[in-house]
């Protein structure tokens, strides 16, 4: 033990208190006049456990009263038209209405370059088809 | 201790003589450290009434596994705590610390007490914290028990305790080597 731990010590020695006998008798006096208590039983955690039982209960009757309610409920009447069956779409026919071209003069001559040209390049094919072959 | 515990359970139930028996012990130190922490002696008397009672009422919620110490001076705390709170109220102030309780009984010593000066210095919680290892030789946990503080707060201001009633030792030296300690 160091110094200041046993001047301490000492110190509080030195603090001069004793119990008188009034003071002995006072606190006898005021302990014969009470009882001790007993342990109380845990009334918090039983009560909380019926709350919680509490609260499940009242969840299944809900979800029981939600059930009945439903299956007590009238049924609808039935449609006398029923919708009708999935058809597949019909494309609808469109009536076409083709003119016959009227060619005017440059075109008649254009047509007819155009069937020179295509004659001149059918004979030049075939004279090229008798080469090879 | 086995002594201890069989009169704590003759005490619950409700043999007063067993309980006197199992305090007896204790009431000195406690009014010695109530004296420390009270504005007056009769205060002090008052206070260790009541943890008395306290204690003996309540002696179903004792655990074993504390000292028994242990738990009476945490209730002592408690109400010397609650005492000082209604004073506080009512009178505003305490009054001067320097004609206190503890000043009175150590009034014939002839050098300085260590513990006026620590009163002076420490704050309530350290001071008790010194007390209750110094005087009642408390572990570090019992003493956190007792303040209801952590370990480490416990530890901490022990340290600081010590730092200032050493060096308040060694002015004390300084001044009058003759009458120093050790």
């Amino acid at each position: 033990m160091d110094n200041l731990a046993e001047r301490l010590r000492s110190d509080a020695e030195r603090i001069d208190v004793t119990i008188s006998p009034e003071m002995d008798n006072r606190i006898r006096a005021s302990l014969t006049g009470i009882k001790p208590d007993a342990p109380r039983p845990p009334v918090r955690i039983l009560r909380r456990f019926s709350w919680r039982w509490a609260s499940s209960a009242t969840g299944v009757a809900a979800a029981l009263a939600v059930i009945v309610l439903i299956n007590l409920r009238a049924p609808e009447p039935m449609p006398a038209m029923t919708e009708p069956a999935y058809t597949p779409f019909a494309m609808p026919s469109v009536a076409l209405r083709a003119q016959t071209a009227v060619l005017t003069s440059p075109l008649e001559q254009e047509f007819e370059d155009l069937q020179s040209d295509l004659r001149k390049a059918e004979e030049s094919l075939r004279r090229d088809l008798d080469t090879i072959f | 201790m086995t002594s201890e515990l069989a009169l704590i359970q003759a005490a619950k139930k409700g043999s007063v003589d067993a309980f006197t028996r199992l305090v007896c012990d204790y009431r000195e130190g406690l009014l010695r450290f109530l004296v420390t922490r009270t504005s007056s002696f009769a205060d002090a008397e008052d206070v260790l009434q009541d943890t008395l009672i306290s204690a003996y009422r309540y002696l179903h919620s004792y655990d074993p596994r504390w000292r028994f110490s242990t738990w009476l001076y945490r209730i002592a705390v408690n109400n010397a705590a609650r005492l000082r709170r209604v004073e506080t109220v009512e009178l505003g102030d305490l009054g001067s610390e320097e004609s206190g309780p503890l000043e009175q009984c150590i009034a014939a010593a002839d050098r300085e007490n260590l513990w006026a000066s620590a009163r002076r210095l420490l704050s309530d919680e350290v001071f008790a914290a010194m007390w209750l290892r110094y005087v009642e030789d408390m572990s570090v946990s019992d003493i956190s028990a007792v303040l209801e503080r952590s370990e480490s707060w416990t530890k901490v201001n022990l340290l600081r305790g010590r730092r200032l009633l050493d060096k308040e030792l060694k002015r004390e030296s300084s001044t009058n080597p003759s009458e120093a300690y050790g």
